[in-house]
């Protein structure tokens, strides 16, 4: 009903669409592209993009969520493929079981030893999370991204990525559990 | 992932079912075999251990605020219009009546004119305009009053018209540096006319039959004409004389100016 009044002119129910869309939409971007100003770009594309092509929506053919992350994780794979260069020496190329030669996190985040208070601590965790996930392949993050960040299910989530269900479900038990060996490697040797 | 069987359960099962006993959806016969593979396989085990941590990891992530001027600076990419500018079009807009919105599109298109317009330098340029003309208007005795007399017939008009210019004819005339230049004019004209070859001008020559060359005869107050006359002969055509009579010729010289 939105997305109709939206494609017949109605400039307040794109302006509601954006409203309800854009907390979700940005945080895939940050989560993907690892840095803020990249996710506010990326997500001013996506909806540009969606501005552009919502004539073209199929309510038919899926929900309306996952028709815009579609846009959204298409839009994320060519911003990757764009910025590849600029991450020549990056890890996230390579192959899911050479990251294990990658720099370790413990250079990148800060003593854990003695947090001054929970909510610090909480914080920094987030960020060595946030780090880590940068450290995964793109269809490893994209995967747990969708699934534990969107509890999207299985079957949106083969929609979106274009893969059978099967597959989705091996790239998020494996993105889990790289992610959770980098981040246990990290602590073990900041401890 | 090697793929061997253990506890009747190879590691590719245990890897598809290893979502669904994270989201608690695996029961009965299903469960007992997954988890006696955990406990049984040197890969899968530590696998499970891993997965479920990292997804606990992934959960305490919690949501990222977008910046506050997003949802703005997508409207405006995209409509543009930032957001508060269409809020207050579109509570606004069934209030306005036709002509309302054609003065208000009127002014709209002007804006850019008017903000240049009220530029100090442009407003110093039209304030020195109506000044100058005000002034050109009062020396050729255009009086506001006089407006509200002035009759706008085709007649009436082409009377103003040459009343106007015959006045400012007159006053040009009469501008003293105008007729003393225009004196001036006429005296030097008058002086160089005469060195001026002028158009030759066939002259009647009645009665001429000596087919001589014409003698010019000089503008001048020196120029003499030499007549002989008889001193002693009567005027009148009637009186003749025979030629080969004595009579006594006086030489008489007449001087003639010749304007």
């Amino acid at each position: 009903m939105l997305v109709r009044r939206c494609v017949a002119g109605d400039a307040a129910a794109w302006e509601e669409i954006v409203r309800t869309y854009n907390r979700r939409i940005y945080n895939i971007c940050y989560r993907f592209a690892g840095s803020a100003s990249d996710a506010e770009d990326l997500t001013q594309e996506v909806f540009i993009k969606m501005y552009r092509t919502l004539s073209s929506y199929d309510s038919s053919k899926g929900a309306f969520v996952t028709w815009v992350t579609t846009i959204t994780r298409n839009l994320l794979v060519d911003h990757f493929r764009k910025t590849k260069q600029d991450r020549l020496t990056d890890s996230i190329d390579a192959p899911v079981s050479a990251q294990e030669d990658a720099q370790p996190l413990s250079e990148q985040i800060q003593d854990q030893s003695a947090p001054p208070d929970q909510r610090v601590r909480s914080r920094e965790v987030g960020e060595s999370v946030h780090a880590a996930l940068s450290k995964l392949s793109p269809e490893l993050r994209e995967a747990v991204i969708l699934r534990d960040l969107q509890d999207f299910d299985y079957r949106e989530i083969a929609t979106v990525l274009k893969v059978p269900e099967g597959t989705v479900k091996s790239r998020i038990n494996r993105g889990r559990a790289e992610l959770a060996r980098l981040l246990q490697r990290t602590y073990r040797q900041v401890m | 992932m090697p793929d061997h069987t253990s506890n009747g359960m190879q590691c590719h099962e245990f890897d598809l079912l290893l979502t669904d006993m994270l989201d608690g959806v695996l029961g009965g016969a299903q469960l007992d075999a997954f988890q006696a593979h955990a406990r049984s396989c040197s890969v899968c085990g530590p696998l499970l251990a891993e997965v479920e941590a990292g997804r606990n990891w992934l959960k305490g992530l919690t949501e990222v605020e977008p910046p506050a001027g997003l949802v703005n600076n997508i409207l405006a990419s995209t409509t543009g219009v930032d957001s508060q500018r269409l809020r207050v079009n579109v509570a606004a807009q069934p209030q306005f009546s036709w002509w309302e919105r054609v003065q208000a599109w009127i002014s709209g298109a002007m804006q850019p004119v008017w903000a240049t317009v009220r530029q100090p330098r442009f407003a110093m340029s039209f304030g020195m305009a109506f000044f100058s003309l005000s002034v050109a208007l009062s020396m050729l005795g255009v009086k506001p009053a006089d407006l509200r007399q002035i009759s706008l017939r085709p007649a009436a008009i082409r009377h103003t018209f040459y009343n106007t210019q015959a006045r400012i004819v007159r006053y040009y005339d009469n501008i003293r540096l105008v007729y003393e230049l225009q004196a001036a004019a006429s005296k030097i004209r008058r002086n160089v006319r005469p060195a001026e070859p002028g158009p030759a001008k066939p002259k009647e020559h009645k009665n001429d039959t000596t087919e001589q060359p014409e003698q010019k005869q000089e503008r001048n107050y020196s120029q003499s004409d030499h007549q002989f006359l008889l001193a002693g002969a009567p005027l009148g055509p009637s009186v003749v004389y025979p030629l080969n009579q004595d009579l006594p010729v006086v030489s008489v010289t007449t001087y003639r100016r010749f304007v």
